[in-house]
């Protein structure tokens, strides 16, 4: 087994709000291995960004973390170091390719002045080393590197801010990078390119990485293991082959019954009926029973945990813990 | 449909009313202020009967505060407390006479300018643009000496005609806004005549702002009024904050002494406490309206 | 193009304001200048000398029409002739406007830019603390000081720090000892004489740069690239930096507008203190109904409004990138 890169233990986020406090990310636990990138997936509103989020150790606000550890090797817990040393570690370390990269520059800087203002920030003495980087990055997110260098955000498209926004998540060299729906706002031609990029830093320099999608066949392109989440929770991470040839968890695979086949019938597509539930305080049950096609009466009574089912996948359902199910009838009685 | 709904929901707003305003201390602190100044201003002359409140008193020039007269009296020795009380019913009334007239106008030509566009519209918003560019109360100023007026109507009507620019253009943005959003659309399609939907649907749906707008414009034409008279550019009347100012300034000699400090504070507090009372139930009066800013949205 | 068109417009305006003055002192029931020549009348002056002596105040013939007078005033008007004063015997308006300006503009620019700079402080300080105690207090603390008039700023300001205690002198710009002119003495009197006044203008105007500071600060935040900036690891100097420039922004069309309004002087501030700027230079005239002077100064001051608009609208594009074309 691979070196652990970054590992993340009972990470649970809540949104304090009028209905009590929305449990977004619930018990996360999961380990990145170095040179492999996870693809995480689930319905919107599942906790994805969140999650990422919260690896920077910048929730948005109002969200709070509210326990947890995130451990990167080498560094020790991001939550317990000190204001400025999470400064100088996020984006040195790990940064992040967001999910609406066109509203994340400032709008009256200049994109080599944000740049600058990146190396100022980050103590990099040799400015022209970096807008070097820069410029040989824009080259191959095949960007019109003079140009876009010396514009404003208004005056570039979004599929281009969205590309800067890549460029500048790899400009300090970071070992992991957290990309959350990079290809959303692109059209297919720069998509394929940007995960070219991706696939290359990938291999050459053993990026690190996170990817989150709703797009599943970039998952298995890219994608070493998947991560599947559920209202807050993870529910199965599993090499990718395995996601997309038999997945474990009932949901995973009503997520792969949902995507149309290029094959066969379009029609042969279901939707998964219903919605997932918003969480608050404390979860007595699956979460998932509702709209699960293989409900058993254990899933009423408690909520299944992560749990390894073999040397290479793990799943939260009560399927693959018969053991589980004997102890909630014994605790009945 | 829509006036079905508008209706009901206007009726669990008046339920919901008095737990909003009570909700919060500030808010509590507000509405006594502003009914304390009702009451000044509808029993004042009943507590102070002008004929014997009024009356000089050279004995008691310039007293500090007693029994009889709690905020001492004034360069003639009358009661400061019964000039501020006999005072509120004058000020309030142009006030809310003013916001009245200011609210009126400037929604009216916001509306008319808003939903019939074209060359109207642009009429009326060259001319409101004039109204906004030239500076108020300079403008006043100039209107009041030439009128010299005592009336609290020309009062009222010259405050109005200076003020109502800046509403009628930020209503009819509102209504350029609001014209697009799907219920005006669903009206539209009942066959709702233009008259109709500006009145019924567009018209509640601004409530909130034309509401807030009233109270703010009350203290922006007392500040006005009250100005006008301490300059002494409207003629004199006897129980106004403004000319216990005027006087104070320029024939009491009370900024040469120690002793007359209530009658110098006096009416700037009353100014200002009514000004404080309005800004505390704004925050009350905006959650009336917009729902959304509710904390206990539950009982929705 | 556009600049040429705006200025047009401006232009427009201005002689807008020009005519509704004219007419509005002209045919209004309380027609002043109909007025003194019916009063010289019944003091029995002759009508052929009433005449005149209405030609020497106003500049007009009350027999003229109204079209041929509107006529003249525009002439006068184009060359600098604003009229002769009725109060300060027949000295022309213009030089008495000038005269007073310095004290105005001296005062007022010190007191927008005090305001200005403690309205974007804590404006920015509350939005950065948003829905705490601090935001509740100091947001009604500022609604209350919104829109305060600055009569009641000055009065409390003069009879507390005059009168209560005498720390501060009362009256004029400068003491009666010193000679005026760049020398140490007079401006150090100038500069005691000036505290109160502006601290009295700067009390009754940072409420309102306040409360815009903070609805733009608060909107600024909410923006995603507030929160990218954090992520990316810059530092709480160069996330400021970027908070308070793009709050800035919407305010800067108020700032320029305000330095327009200066012409106008602060009315009350001078009038409370007796400081002979253009304020109370138009608190006189009115007071004594002294119609050249107020029309001159009225026309100066809306002037300068609609000009310092049109600035701000020229300006507007260099400060902010993406209104540049
Ligand atoms: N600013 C916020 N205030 C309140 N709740 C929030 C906020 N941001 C996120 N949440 C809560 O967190 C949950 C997860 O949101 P998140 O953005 O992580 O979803 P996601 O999986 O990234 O969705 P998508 O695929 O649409 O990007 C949401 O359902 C919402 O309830
Ligand atoms: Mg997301």
């Amino acid at each position: 087994m691979n070196e652990i890169a970054l590992s993340v233990r009972n990470l649970t986020i809540e949104f304090p709000s009028e209905s009590g406090r929305i449990r977004a990310v619930d018990q996360v636990n999961l380990n990145l291995e170095r040179g492999k990138i996870m693809g995480l997936i689930g319905e919107s509103g599942c906790g994805k960004s969140t999650v990422a989020f919260a690896l920077l150790n910048s929730v948005p606000s109002p969200g709070i973390i509210v326990e947890g550890t995130i451990e990167y090797t080498g560094y020790g817990n991001l939550l317990k170091m000190t204001p400025e040393e999470q400064r100088l570690f996020r984006w040195q370390h790990v940064s992040v390719v967001f999910q609406a990269s066109q509203n994340t520059l400032n709008p009256l800087k200049r994109i080599e002045d944000q740049i600058r203002e990146l190396a100022q920030a980050h103590r990099i003495r040799d400015v022209r080393v970096l807008l070097e980087r820069a410029r040989s990055l824009c080259e191959s997110l095949r960007l019109d590197t003079r140009r876009v260098l010396n514009s404003y955000p208004h005056q570039l498209s979004g599929g281009m801010k969205q590309r800067v926004g890549i460029m500048l998540a790899l400009l300090l060299q970071p070992e992991i990078v957290l990309f959350d729906e990079p290809t959303t706002a692109l059209d297919s031609l720069s998509q394929e390119s940007v995960l070219q990029i991706i696939r290359e830093i990938h291999q050459k320099d053993g990026l690190t990485g996170i990817f989150i999608t709703h797009d599943l066949g970039i998952v298995s392109e890219i994608a070493d293991t998947v991560a599947v989440m559920y209202a807050g929770r993870i529910v199965e991470i599993s090499p990718t082959a395995r996601v997309f040839s038999g997945p474990l968890h009932p949901y995973s695979q009503a997520l792969l019954d949902a995507l149309p086949r290029l094959t066969g019938d379009p029609r042969a597509a279901r939707g998964l009926p219903g919605s997932p539930p918003k969480v608050v305080g404390n979860v007595s049950a699956c979460l998932f029973r509702d709209r699960c096609p293989r409900r058993m009466p254990v899933c009423d009574l408690a909520a299944p945990e992560l749990k390894r089912v073999d040397e290479s996948s793990m799943a939260a359902c009560f399927l693959y813990s018969e053991s589980e199910e004997a102890n909630v009838h014994v605790k009945m009685h | 449909m829509i006036l079905a709904a508008s209706t009901a929901s206007r009726q669990s707003r008046s339920s919901s009313l008095a737990r909003i305003f009570l909700s919060r201390p500030i808010r509590v602190i507000g509405l006594a202020i502003i009914a304390l100044y009702l009451f000044m201003a509808i029993f004042g002359p009943v507590i102070f009967p002008p004929s014997t409140a009024l009356v000089a008193n050279p004995a008691k020039v310039y007293q500090g505060p007693s029994w009889a007269d709690p905020l001492g009296t004034d360069f003639q020795g009358v009661s400061v407390l019964a000039e501020i009380v006999l005072g509120a019913r004058g000020v309030l009334m142009v006030g809310v006479g003013a916001a009245f007239f200011i609210v009126v106008v400037g929604v009216a030509v916001g509306l008319i300018a808003g939903f019939t566009g074209g060359i109207v519209d642009a009429i009326l918003m060259r001319i409101t643009d004039v109204f906004i560019a030239i500076p108020q109360f300079p403008l006043l100023l100039l209107v009041a000496t030439i009128l010299n007026a005592s009336s609290p109507g020309l009062i009222i009507l010259m405050l109005g005609l200076t003020t109502w620019g800046g509403l009628a253009r930020a209503i009819r943005s509102q209504v350029l806004s609001l014209r697009e959003r799907d219920f005006v659309e669903a009206a539209r399609g009942l066959g709702l005549g233009t008259g109709t939907i500006a009145l019924r649907v567009i018209l509640p749906n601004m409530l909130s702002y034309v509401a807030m707008n009233f109270l703010v414009s009350i203290t922006g034409a007392i500040y006005a009024e009250v100005g006008l008279l301490f300059l002494g550019v409207t003629p004199f009347t006897p129980d106004n904050w403004g000319v216990m100012l005027h006087e104070a300034d320029s024939v009491a000699g009370a900024l040469y002494t120690r002793k007359s400090v209530f009658y110098v504070i006096s009416p700037l507090m009353a100014i200002l406490l009514l000004q404080a009372g309005i800004i505390f139930i704004l925050g009350g009066l905006d959650e009336v309206f917009n729902p959304r800013l509710r904390k206990t949205g539950a009982t929705q | 193009m556009r600049v040429v068109r705006r200025f047009g417009v401006s232009l427009l305006m201005i002689w807008m304001v020009m005519t509704i003055t004219f007419f509005m002192i002209r045919l209004m029931p309380g027609n002043p200048i109909m007025d003194a020549y019916l009063s010289l009348l019944q003091q029995g002056v002759p009508s052929q000398e009433a005449m005149a002596q209405i030609h020497v105040l106003y500049d007009v013939y009350p027999n003229q029409s109204v079209l041929t007078q509107y006529v003249l005033y525009v002439w006068h008007l184009l060359h600098g002739n604003f009229g002769t004063s009725i109060v300060y015997a027949g000295r022309p308006v213009l030089p008495l406007i000038l005269a007073s300006a310095p004290w105005t503009l001296m005062l007022v620019s010190i007191g927008i830019t005090i305001s200005f700079f403690i309205g974007l402080f804590l404006g920015v300080l509350i939005a950065l603390n948003r829905n705490t105690w601090f935001d509740n207090v100091m947001s009604q603390i500022a609604s209350i000081f919104h829109g305060i008039p600055n009569y009641v700023t000055g009065f409390i300001f003069l009879y507390f720090f005059t009168v209560m205690l005498p720390w501060f002198p009362f009256g004029n710009i400068y003491g009666n000892t010193v000679t005026p002119g760049l020398n140490f003495p007079f401006i150090a009197s100038v500069a005691y004489h000036s505290v109160l006044p502006i601290a009295a203008y700067v009390f009754g105007a940072f409420g309102t740069w306040t409360l815009s500071t903070k609805s733009a600060a608060v909107a600024v935040l909410g923006d995603d690239f507030i929160q990218a900036d954090k992520i990316r690891g810059l530092t709480p100097g160069q996330q400021l930096d970027h908070l308070i420039h793009n709050s800035v922004l919407p305010l800067f069309t108020g700032f320029v507008l305000s330095l327009g309004m200066m012409f106008g002087g602060a009315v009350f501030i001078e009038e409370t203190f007796t400081i002979p700027g253009l304020g109370y230079l138009i608190a006189q005239s009115t007071s004594q109904r002294d119609y050249p002077v107020m029309q001159g100064c009225f026309l100066l001051l809306s002037s300068a409004v609609i000009l310092a608009n049109f600035l701000a609208d020229m300006l507007y594009s260099r400060i902010d990138p993406r209104i540049r074309v």
